[in-house]
């Protein structure tokens, strides 16, 4: 419609001004060198007497092995592994330590441990043979273990039925109480019988709407202002139905 | 229902910036003694702005209309400012604490209107002038905050007094001038009298608009000036009450003089800045002398470095000097303030306000940082980062109505009062808008609304006579090859039986809304230029928005509620309270629509959530009816308008 080059508003808009940064010209790093360089270098034959340095003062006298270089420190040598090391073995001349006795009553203790100790059970053992030869009973598998009986670990019998029968107890009585009920409740609404009645109650609404729709803006005579009103009462109350209705769920009706 | 105004869970909406000053108060520019700060009305509210920083900005507001009369203390401690209001109420008088910014004092005592308050030089008193149906001067007194005593303003036979001013020599004495009224006044606390005497002008009537007291500067010239409509000046020695001179003699001021403000004694004399009701602005110096016989030699002269400096169109009506008067800013009847370097003379344009109601605002598309606006015959470019008009354009007598830009921003429709849709376009010189095309006769009682499709080719425009009208731009060349641009009608839709307050364009381009004032809501279908549904209201419709993805549209109107309807049946989803007092002037949707603003008669804009339906902020500040309201398109931003002409930017929250 509008060739591109008309000015807009939008170029009303202050552009902020961003200037092309230009990358830095480039210097050799070595450029300080160079000029050091250059002129440090210079006039190295242009020496008139002796190099000018401070006269060294009578305080400052040479001192015995100031010339010597000055070394660091002796240490201690040390393994790495000195702090985990084992005690040494003893040597051939160290005396062990002698005339150690306990003070232990050997007979005394012996004594009461055996009088008080638990006998022993014999083991358990079948003979087989006539000829009296004896086995190991634990392992034979003849000795009932009670973890390998057939029903461990499950809920005994009775236990189950005793459950069934306060559940069945608990059944009859709820159907008998719900049947006491439902012979004394109101009805309840379906669930279809609820939905037809708000279909009936939209199709209503719609064609009065669309009544409404078609009335003319101005509504200068008596009628067309009756009409106008009794319309709009219709409609509202149509919608406080609905809303009604639309509001719950389970609708009881009473007799 | 949810959205009371009492909800406890609203927050203020924070204020970014005020472009606003009502220019028309006498002498209400003003320049706070301690040089930082400027003082101006803008409708009921005061403003202090600080001119040394980015303008920031603090609101008196306590008056219940208008401010018309304000003055400060001279050592900066009190405002105080007179309000009008209706016929037969009375009107405050607020006094107000600079550095706490709170009102201290209200007085209520002259009727109708407040024409004039002035402090007394140490501030002991205030002095207080009455507007027509008062006719009296109250002085207070300033220690108990009590009256002390009061007179009528002026002599039976003379007419109104309009101005006041208070020596700057003594406490005691002020001067009253008005039509063919001018007396100075000494106020005897002790019997609680306050005694008039009238000054002898010989044979002159005049009616005296602005009054300066130069008491102070010469020992034996204790005068003070007075301008007057005549467009001349008196001056009056204040012990003698005779009328010394007066200048200029033949060559008077234009449409009279405004305001005076004296700057310093020179050499030449009496160094003054005079202001005229044609906006000129002069820095003249008046010499006296004396010679024998008692007759008096003045010669009265421009600055000789520079030349009166002129303001196009409208009446100056305050100088405001800051300090001793090295800098000086200037208020216009036209809602301008310009400030003066007094050394070279040159003006800077400083701050441009609308002057009357602002009937429109608009954001172009997409764009935050530009909004138009249109008053009276203007309609105003302005940039809202910095607050500054940008560009004007200014069409005579005329109102603009409505605004609509196209989404390239090449054209801007406007609706005129007059009854015609002109499109403006911009000059590719300067950016100025320039006028492209003129729809003639496009309504029948003006234009009341317009707008622009998506691709900005077709403008549906409302009247003031219920049309609504569609209208598709064509551009062509003409046998020169120049462009030109034609509307041709398409469509006119008459069904509404009362003014089209808005219209708006759903996003598809192919349904409109228009809210009118005769209680209904059409949504119409614009390929076939007829009514889909309409929404019945007993109400005056003011304004309309698409919500929900354009499945529904609110509306607002002089009813207090905000209605929500099904654009495909009509009906009626919900009604919200939107106000609890006075019409619901415009509302304004985001763009995510999940959000919505609404501002009328309450002054108050109100920010709801759309679904919710509740106020989440109020903001509070507009001084008058807000007229409009926009969310700006990065929703960063929302800005008002009000029938006293203020634009109010606020920080529009998260909600």
């Amino acid at each position: 419609m509008f060739s591109n080059d008309e000015p807009t508003i939008y170029n009303l808009l202050t552009v902020e001004e961003t200037k092309e940064k230009k990358p830095k010209a480039y210097t050799s790093k070595f450029r300080q060198n160079v000029k050091q360089e250059y002129t440090s270098g210079r006039g190295g034959a242009k020496t008139m007497g002796p190099a000018k340095v401070t006269a060294p003062q009578p305080t400052d006298y040479l001192k015995k092995h100031e010339k010597e270089p000055q070394l660091p420190k002796k240490e201690e040598f040390k393994y790495p592994d000195d702090n985990r090391k084992k005690p040494s073995v003893p040597k051939n001349n160290d005396t062990p330590l002698m005339g150690l006795k306990t003070t232990k009553n050997f007979i005394s203790t012996n004594a009461v441990e055996n009088i008080t100790a638990v006998p022993k059970l014999p083991a358990k053992k079948f003979a087989d043979t006539r000829n009296g030869d004896v086995q190991n009973l634990i392992p034979s598998g003849y000795e009932p273990v009670f973890v390998h009986k057939k029903d461990f670990g499950e809920v005994p019998m009775y236990l189950t039925k005793r459950k069934e029968e306060v559940a069945r107890a608990q059944e009859e009585y709820d159907q008998y109480i719900s049947e006491q009920i439902r012979r004394t409740a109101l009805r309840q609404l379906t669930y279809d019988e609820r939905q037809a009645i708000i279909d009936g109650l939209k199709a209503n609404w719609e064609d009065i709407q669309d009544q409404y729709q078609g009335l003319s803006v101005v509504t200068d005579t008596a009628p067309k202002k009756n009409r106008k009103e009794r319309m709009e009462a219709q409609m509202k109350q149509l919608e406080r139905d609905i809303e009604l209705f639309e509001k719950h769920k389970v609708i009881y009706i009473g007799n | 229902m949810a959205g009371e105004d009492d909800n406890i869970d609203t927050k203020d909406l924070e204020l970014e910036r005020i472009i606003g000053f009502n220019g028309k108060v006498q002498s209400g520019l003003m320049v706070h003694p301690d040089r930082e700060h400027i003082v101006y009305p803008l409708g009921c509210n005061i403003i202090i702005e600080d001119i040394t920083k980015e303008a920031k900005q603090c609101i008196l507001s306590g008056h219940t209309n208008d401010v018309t009369c304000i003055d400060i203390s001279n050592d900066g401690r009190y405002i105080v400012s007179g309000q009008e209001t209706f016929m037969g109420f009375k009107a405050i008088i607020t006094l107000w604490d600079y550095a706490t910014k709170k009102a201290i004092q209200k007085w209520e005592l002259h009727k109708v209107k407040v024409q004039a308050v002035a402090f007394s030089k140490s501030g002991k008193y205030v002095i207080s002038l009455g507007g027509q149906d008062d006719g009296s001067v109250v002085v207070w007194d300033m220690v108990t905050k009590e009256p002390i005593c009061g007179s009528p303003a002026q002599v039976e036979s003379a007419g109104i007094t309009t101005c006041l001013a208070t020596s700057k020599v003594s406490d005691e004495v002020f001067v009253t001038g008005g039509d063919n009224t001018l007396r100075v006044w000494t106020i005897d606390k002790e019997n609680r009298k306050i005694r008039p005497s009238n000054t002898n002008l010989g044979g002159f009537k005049r009616s005296i608009t602005c009054i300066e007291m130069v008491d102070d500067q010469v020992e034996d010239m204790p005068y003070f000036f007075c301008g007057t409509t005549t467009g001349d000046i008196l001056c009056i020695n204040k012990s003698t009450n005779i009328l010394q001179f007066e200048f200029p003699g033949k060559d008077k001021f234009c449409l009279g003089v405004t305001a005076i403000s004296f700057v310093k004694m020179t050499d030449k004399g009496f160094n003054m800045l005079i202001g005229t009701g044609s906006g000129i602005v002069g820095n003249y110096n008046i010499s006296v002398c004396f010679e024998k016989g008692n007759k008096v030699k003045t010669v009265f002269k421009h600055r000789s470095d520079a030349k009166p400096w002129k303001h196009c169109e409208s009446a100056i009506t305050s100088i405001a000097k800051r300090g001793a008067g090295h800098q000086f800013f200037v208020g216009t009847d036209h809602s301008q303030v310009y400030k003066f370097q007094f050394a070279d003379y040159s003006a800077d344009l400083i701050k441009t306000c609308h002057s009357c109601p602002v009937n429109d605002i608009i954001f172009p598309f997409g764009v935050a940082q530009l909004i138009l606006t249109c008053q009276e015959g203007e309609i105003r470019v302005w940039d809202l980062t910095t607050g500054r008009e940008l560009r004007r354009f200014v069409l005579a007598n005329k109102v603009c109505n409505a605004l609509a830009i196209s989404r390239d921003g090449k054209i801007v429709v406007s609706g005129w009062n007059d009854g015609k849709i002109r499109i403006l376009g911009f000059k590719s010189k300067d950016l100025s808008l320039e006028l492209k095309h003129v729809v003639m006769d496009a309504h029948n009682k003006g234009v009341t609304a317009v707008a622009l499709t998506t691709r900005g080719d077709q403008v549906i425009s409302g009247g003031g006579d219920g049309m609504v009208r569609m209208w598709e731009i064509i551009t062509f060349m003409d046998h020169t090859g120049k462009k030109e641009m034609r509307a041709d009608l398409r469509h006119s839709m008459k069904e509404h039986k009362n003014c089209v307050s808005e219209i708006v364009i759903a996003s598809s381009d192919k349904e409109c809304a228009s809210a009118s004032g005769d209680g209904t809501t059409i949504i119409w279908d614009l390929t076939k230029g007829s009514r889909k549904t309409v929404v019945f209201a007993n109400t005056l419709f003011k304004s309309v928005c698409y919500g929900e993805d354009e499945h529904q549209i609110i509306t607002c109107g002089t009813d207090h509620k905000i209605g929500y309807w099904e654009t495909y049946d009509g009906s009626m989803i919900r009604e919200l309270e939107g106000a609890k007092a006075g019409a619901i002037n415009f509302m304004d949707i985001t763009s995510d629509q999940k959000a919505f603003a609404t501002g009328g008669e309450e002054k108050l804009i109100k920010l709801w959530r759309y679904r919710e339906g509740e106020v989440t902020h109020v903001g509070k500040g507009h001084s008058a009816n807000i007229s409009r309201i926009r969310i700006a398109p990065d929703n960063r931003s929302l800005i008002s308008v009000s029938e006293d002409g203020a634009i109010l930017q606020w920080r529009f929250p998260a909600v």
